[in-house]
């Protein structure tokens, strides 16, 4: 314990009266005194130094308390965003697979539909050529008078009908190229 | 009433709390804060080569952010290398058997667990703290 020097507890005592400053903190667990007067301001200076302390202990708390709150947000808001990414996520991917099933189906009806024109070009080609060969073996079996005239028909609508057939093969072969090219660039 | 008391805590918020609490309990002068078990240890080694200024009494959180290891393990690291000497526990929200176990083997000498209303422990605490100057104390859990 210490004591101040009389001189030292009247000046604290008048700076107390003329500025209301008191002596503050641990120290006043310290101080001792034989004069009723500066007991009496060291229980004042205790007794407001507890004041402050509470009221600066209950403050403290109070942020604290919304510190730990605004802490359970962030991390609550951090768990929701997440959250959101993930879903983000699973719908790109989502979207990415109905864009494939979507080129795949197009793709697939572009060959039905390409295999459809084929197959009944296949059949024109192939029924004519089986019409005229056959008017043409007619004419020959009879000795018709008409088979020159037929003979150089078949022999010219053969040529047209394989010139077409060859034809329609190259325009499906560039289209079916030019589709492969289409999905390599927009990969 | 305990000289001096040396805390470590991550959270600045709760070295104003506990020095408040400590004062208006009468539990303490004069109170050391540091935020991580690094900055402790080093003020361990300054205490070997000066003992006199070495606090009675240390508190140290378990999960101390932003340190190199947590509280027990600067328990151990201060019994171990810097002679303790002095009366050392853990300060934590945690009440978790196995960290208590590994505190109790690591040296520490209490657990306070810490919550809004800390100052009934630390009174208990501070009824036996000449117990655990005198050495017959055994490992206690204020909770």
């Amino acid at each position: 314990m210490i004591q101040f020097p009389n001189q030292v507890e009247s000046d604290l005592i008048e700076l107390s009266k003329s500025k209301s400053v008191y002596l503050e903190g641990n120290i006043l667990k310290l101080v001792n005194t034989s004069s009723d007067e500066f007991q009496q301001y060291l229980d004042t200076s205790v007794t407001k130094d507890t004041d402050n302390r509470k009221k600066r202990l209950e403050v403290t708390r109070q942020f604290q308390d919304q510190n730990k709150e605004l802490l359970a947000k962030q991390q609550e808001n951090d768990e929701l965003m997440k959250s959101l990414q993930e879903a983000l996520i699973q719908a790109e991917k989502a979207k990415d697979d109905a864009l494939n099933d979507l080129s795949v189906m197009q793709k697939k009806t572009q060959y039905e539909l390409i295999g459809n024109i084929v197959q009944i070009a296949l059949y024109v080609i192939v029924g004519v050529g089986i019409v005229v060969t056959g008017m043409y073996v007619y004419s020959m079996s009879t000795n018709s008078t008409e088979t020159t005239l037929i003979g150089n028909t078949w022999s010219n609508l053969f040529g047209i009908l394989l010139t077409n057939s060859f034809s329609i093969i190259g325009t499906i072969m560039g289209v079916k190229y030019a589709d492969d090219q289409k999905s390599k660039s927009s990969k | 009433m305990i000289d001096s008391i040396f805390l470590v805590d991550d959270e600045d918020l709760f070295h104003l709390v506990f020095e408040d609490a400590c004062s208006l309990l009468n539990i303490s002068l004069s109170l050391d804060a540091v935020y991580s078990t690094d900055e402790a240890e080093s003020m361990f080694a300054e205490w070997q080569q000066k003992p006199s200024d070495k606090p009675k009494c240390a508190f140290i959180d378990l999960n101390v952010i932003g340190s190199s290891y947590d509280g027990i393990e600067l328990i151990r690291k201060v019994n171990k290398q810097y002679g303790n000497g002095i009366v050392i526990g853990i300060i934590s929200s945690s009440v978790d058997p196995n960290e208590i176990e590994r505190a109790k083997g690591a040296g520490a000498m209490f657990w306070i667990v810490k919550s809004d209303d800390i100052e009934p422990r630390l009174e208990q605490f501070h009824e036996d703290f000449e117990d655990y100057v005198d050495g017959i104390k055994s490992f206690t859990v204020y909770q």
